[in-house]
């Protein structure tokens, strides 16, 4: 991870995945490419972070996952959210708004 | 869902492992390409845009990894390969894997077996509905003579129970089921028939699956002669006709109406074959405790109730036996839950045998401390590497318990198999109707115990190697090639003193009972056992309670005995030297200085040639003769102890007691077993012997309800087919009675020592164990230091040292030890085998022979293990051994 970069927090990885997926579905690298995107470059999602993410959190039920197409046809292993990430997207996010809210207070104050 | 979800991935990253990585891989494969596509697409040479993907991917195989260590399971997936290294351990040092599961398998095995029997006693529910209702009476003197035990009943006591006490449903039976001739056809067959009270079954819960049990009515003295069948003799000798209900069979040779038969599979206290009526009464056979009570507490009642009703009624009889000859003495009765009541014999000894398994599991647990701890310091270098490369502390530790588990664990199913097998053997050689159980079940509480066990050893046995590795300095044990502290040594010594200790312990006491067998065994019997052969048979007989058909029997059936080719004398008795026997109380004598003294003694009646059969000496007088008839002079023959109990020693022959009966002779003492007083298992008592033609009808149909007498004859050499020659003998004379058994008396000696010759067995099996695995351990220290000190010994004997001096130095921290845990052994002894005491007959608790031989025993063991492995030194060549460091 280069050091313009921020390191994720703990946490915010799967929350980010969970956004990317909210769309639609994706492959790994889609996903890595979309994070990358929607964050103009300031998270950087590297294998070593994102395979065992995406792993864990469709053993948790999060994500389903089915090998698809790519786009150039290669054989790509898709994933997408379950009811039970939808939801636990909700929580998440709602969690991380608090959380930034109270940073973000907490900072101003003098 | 979420739960869900997790088990599926689970179980599929545990069982379809191969999918799941193949599709890992996929996975992987297809990013790279993907990135690789891209860059190609952006105008890069194939070659460099698949460098740069994957330089950018940055190491698939740390990617998988990562992967893997956070997959559902990944615990599991170590724990599995640190079990399947240690698998390979094993695999690699047979010798120690086969010594380990050996010793485990063993201990173990003697542990299961014995717990079994632990369970079947003591801790299984008795097999009736609710048990814990269930109960039986015991009898608490204080006083003079203190006691505190269950005790039969009499006919009075039996009926203040059933009528005074309402909060317990009560039943008496006859004290053992006793064998009797069933007679149904053609067809007469031997089988034990129990005597109960109406409501017997009712305690136990049992309902007949056909017709009903027994009525108040039935139980009536007099009353209609009435049997319930077990399901077995319904099933094998009336084919589970069910017609048989209402019919007719010949039970003790009377007619009896069968009115019931028992639902298969259950047992009862008295485990019998065929049950009739008790019938009890005041008088007769119920003037004295033959009757055994148990009970039931109804519904609503509780125990202290019972308990109260009981005293309530039981206090205030007029005559209570349990007082006699003890002045002052206080009487109080409890109930006790019946399972309690019935083993209360056997705890003890079933306790102590718990205890000496405990011995050889903790011996072979220092045994397996040892050799792990052996092997964990040879892995040193192996240990020492994987520190080195960043396993961390736990995750050795974790290796070695893994290991020390499945060790366990193989130990304990090898266990298990071998307690089955030392439980069928130990079942085989206790005699029959020994336990107060029908089975001795393997049943899951034994399996967890099994299971529990094994983990405690793994415990015991994996923690002082545990302990030696978390001091494991890291930069030494590189430095070295093995580490070897002296303290090692020292604590190898250590579990050498506790182990031969406790040998020594199981060895002295296993050495005191088998002194006492001998005692017993080699006791001068006081008739000549040899050549002589008896048969037993049921008189139960209603054809033979009329004293003259009696009379007829006994002398047709001794001379047709008599024509038997090879035998010499014939003649009949009640009882037999070595068992018990009827025993009367109260005769008075009539005349001289003792006239008024009370006798109680053994009582017997005796054919004329019964003395000669089984020369016994007459010491006084005359023996019986066929004089001695129903309408001569009542006589009797009595032998040196109650000679010298009843009448100071003086010669008694022409006294008179009891009804003008006059003492003819006088004759030595047999050895038999006690019914008076049970001082040792083999004693001399009081005896009585009458001549069977003078035995009144009345003790000819009540003696021949508890006890079979006996066909003996005395043959000069062995007789070919003599069991079958006497059994046609008697056919001769009557075709419908079969002898129950023979027995020659070495037979009936064996059967009056059963209990002390299985004690002997099982104690002395495990002292030979704990001898072997104390051998094996200082064995194993021994070699283990010769194989360390190879190097040592060579500088040695290059410097002048003999091969003898060697073996000695390297041959002592082994004897040390040993001769330390002997003496250990010997105060320890001191203290336990006290407790000894109550089953140790001819020798006292402090016997020298068996100190001396348990010393030479050890000593012996000792020095052979130290010798074996010392016996390489002789084969060290130095040069060679100073060459190769």
């Amino acid at each position: 991870m280069s050091s313009k970069q921020a390191n994720l927090l703990q946490g915010t990885l799967d929350l980010l995945i969970l956004k990317a997926l909210g769309a639609g579905e994706l492959h790994g690298l889609g996903i890595s490419r979309r994070i990358e995107q929607t964050t103009h470059g300031a998270f950087l999602v590297k294998p070593g972070s994102l395979f065992p993410a995406l792993h864990r959190m469709e053993e948790a039920g999060w994500l389903s996952s089915f090998w698809g197409e790519s786009e150039n046809n290669r054989r790509a292993k898709f994933y997408r959210l379950t009811k039970a990430g939808k939801d636990q997207f909700e929580v998440e996010t709602e969690e991380w708004t608090r959380v930034a809210l109270a940073m973000t207070n907490a900072l101003k104050a003098t | 869902m979420k739960l869900w979800s997790r088990i599926n991935s689970l179980l599929r990253n545990l069982f379809r492992k191969q999918q799941v990585e193949r599709q890992l891989d996929d996975e992987l494969r297809a990013y790279v390409d993907m990135i690789t596509d891209e860059r190609i697409a952006a105008g890069m040479p194939a070659s460099e845009a698949r460098r740069f993907a994957l330089a950018e991917f940055g190491g698939i195989e740390q990617v998988k990894q990562t992967v893997r260590d956070n997959r559902a399971g990944a615990s599991l997936e170590l724990l599995w390969q640190d079990a399947r290294y240690g698998l390979r351990q094993f695999w690699r040092n047979p010798g120690f894997t086969a010594m380990v599961i050996l010793t485990l398998a063993l201990s173990i095995g003697a542990n299961t077996a014995i717990f079994s029997i632990v369970n079947a006693l003591m801790l299984k529910s008795l097999p009736y509905s609710h048990p814990e209702r269930m109960g039986t009476i015991y009898t608490r003197v204080t006083g003079a003579v203190a006691s505190d035990e269950r005790h039969h009943v009499n006919g009075e006591q039996w009926e203040l129970l059933r009528d005074e006490v309402t909060s317990l449903i009560s039943a008496v039976s006859g004290i053992r089921a006793s064998g009797i001739n069933l007679q149904a056809g053609s067809h007469v067959q031997y089988i034990f028939a129990g005597r109960v009270s109406a409501h017997y079954f009712d305690v136990l819960a049992i309902h007949p699956i056909l017709g009903r049990n027994f009525s108040d009515e039935e139980d009536r003295p007099h009353g209609p002669k009435v049997a319930i069948l077990s399901y077995g003799v319904w099933h094998n000798i009336f084919g589970s006709n069910p017609s048989v209900l209402g019919q007719s069979i010949s039970l003790k040779g009377e007619p009896y109406t069968v009115i019931g038969v028992l639902p298969d599979g259950v047992t009862t206290p008295l485990n019998a074959g065929v049950y009739t009526a008790l019938q009890p009464s005041h008088d007769g056979e119920g003037g004295g405790t033959n009757f055994e009570a148990i009970t039931r507490l109804r519904d609503g009642a509780t125990w202290q109730e019972a308990d109260a009703e009981i005293n309530r009624a039981w206090l205030h009889r007029a005559h209570r036996y349990e007082l006699e000859n003890n002045p002052g003495a206080q009487l109080a009765y409890y109930s006790v839950p019946l399972q309690k009541g019935q083993t209360a014999t056997l705890r003890p000894q079933v306790w102590t045998l718990m205890l000496a398994a405990g011995f050889i599991l903790l011996i072979a647990c220092a045994n397996l401390a040892g050799l792990t701890l052996v092997r964990v310091l040879r892995r040193t270098p192996e240990v020492a590497t994987r520190l080195a490369l960043g396993a961390s502390r736990w995750q050795i530790q974790k290796q070695l318990w893994v290991e020390n588990l499945l060790l366990a664990f193989v130990g304990g199913a090898a266990g298990v198999v071998v307690g089955l097998i030392a439980l069928r053997g130990l079942l085989v050689l206790l005699p029959e109707r020994f336990l107060p159980v029908a089975s001795v079940p393997l049943d899951g509480r034994v399996l967890a115990f099994t299971l529990l066990l094994s983990l405690v050893t793994s415990v015991l046995f994996g923690m002082l190697p545990a302990l030696v590795t978390r001091r494991f300095d890291l930069r030494s044990a590189i430095g070295n090639r093995t580490a070897t502290g002296g303290d090692h040594v020292r604590l190898r010594q250590a579990l050498i003193v506790s182990e031969i200790a406790l040998t020594a312990v199981l060895l002295a006491a296993s050495g005191l009972l088998i002194r006492s067998l001998i005692h017993l065994q080699t006791l001068p019997p006081g008739f000549n056992p040899d050549g002589v052969m008896t048969a037993r048979l049921s008189l139960d007989d209603a054809r033979y309670h009329d004293a003259a058909a009696f009379r007829k029997l006994l002398s047709e059936s001794i001379s047709a005995m008599r024509r038997i080719p090879g035998v010499q004398q014939a003649a009949v008795g009640l009882s037999l030297p070595y068992e018990r026997s009827l025993i009367t109380v109260g005769p008075a004598i009539n005349d001289g200085k003792e006239a008024g003294q009370l006798i109680t003694a053994d009582e017997t009646y005796v054919t004329p040639d019964y003395f000669a059969v089984l020369q016994i000496p007459i010491l006084l007088g005359r023996s019986f003769t066929d004089g001695d008839g129903p309408d001569t002079q009542r006589v009797a023959v009595v032998n040196q102890t109650l000679v010298r109990k009843f009448f100071h020693g003086a010669n008694p022959v022409g006294r008179h007691f009891f009804k003008d009966t006059m003492i003819v002779g006088v004759v030595e003492d047999v050895a038999m077993a006690p019914g008076i007083e049970a001082v040792a298992p083999i004693t001399s008592e009081p005896t009585l012997y009458l001549p069977a033609a003078q035995t009144e009808a009345s003790l000819i149909s009540m003696a021949h309800v508890w006890f079979q007498p006996s066909w003996i004859v005395r043959t000069a050499s062995p007789v070919e087919g003599l069991t079958a020659q006497m059994q046609r003998a008697l056919a001769s004379v009557d075709p419908n009675l079969p002898f129950s058994g023979f027995y020659s008396m070495r037979d009936l000696l064996a059967k009056t020592l059963a209990t002390q010759r299985v004690e002997v067995a099982l104690l002395s099996a495990m002292a030979g164990l704990a001898l072997l695995l104390s051998a094996v351990g200082i064995f194993a220290l021994v070699a283990n230091i010769v194989a360390q000190k190879t190097r040592e010994i060579g500088i040695r004997i290059a410097l002048g040292s003999t091969v003898r001096q060697a073996m000695v130095h390297t041959g002592g921290p082994g004897v040390r030890a040993s001769l330390l845990g002997l003496a250990l052994g010997l105060i320890l002894c001191a203290g336990a085998l006290r407790a000894m005491r109550s089953v140790l007959y001819g020798v006292g608790v402090y016997d020298a022979p068996t100190i001396g031989a348990v010393v030479l025993l050890l000593v012996s063991v000792t020095i052979i293990a130290t010798i074996v492995p010392t016996l390489r030194i002789a084969g060290i060549d130095p040069a060679t051994t100073l060459r190769d460091e």
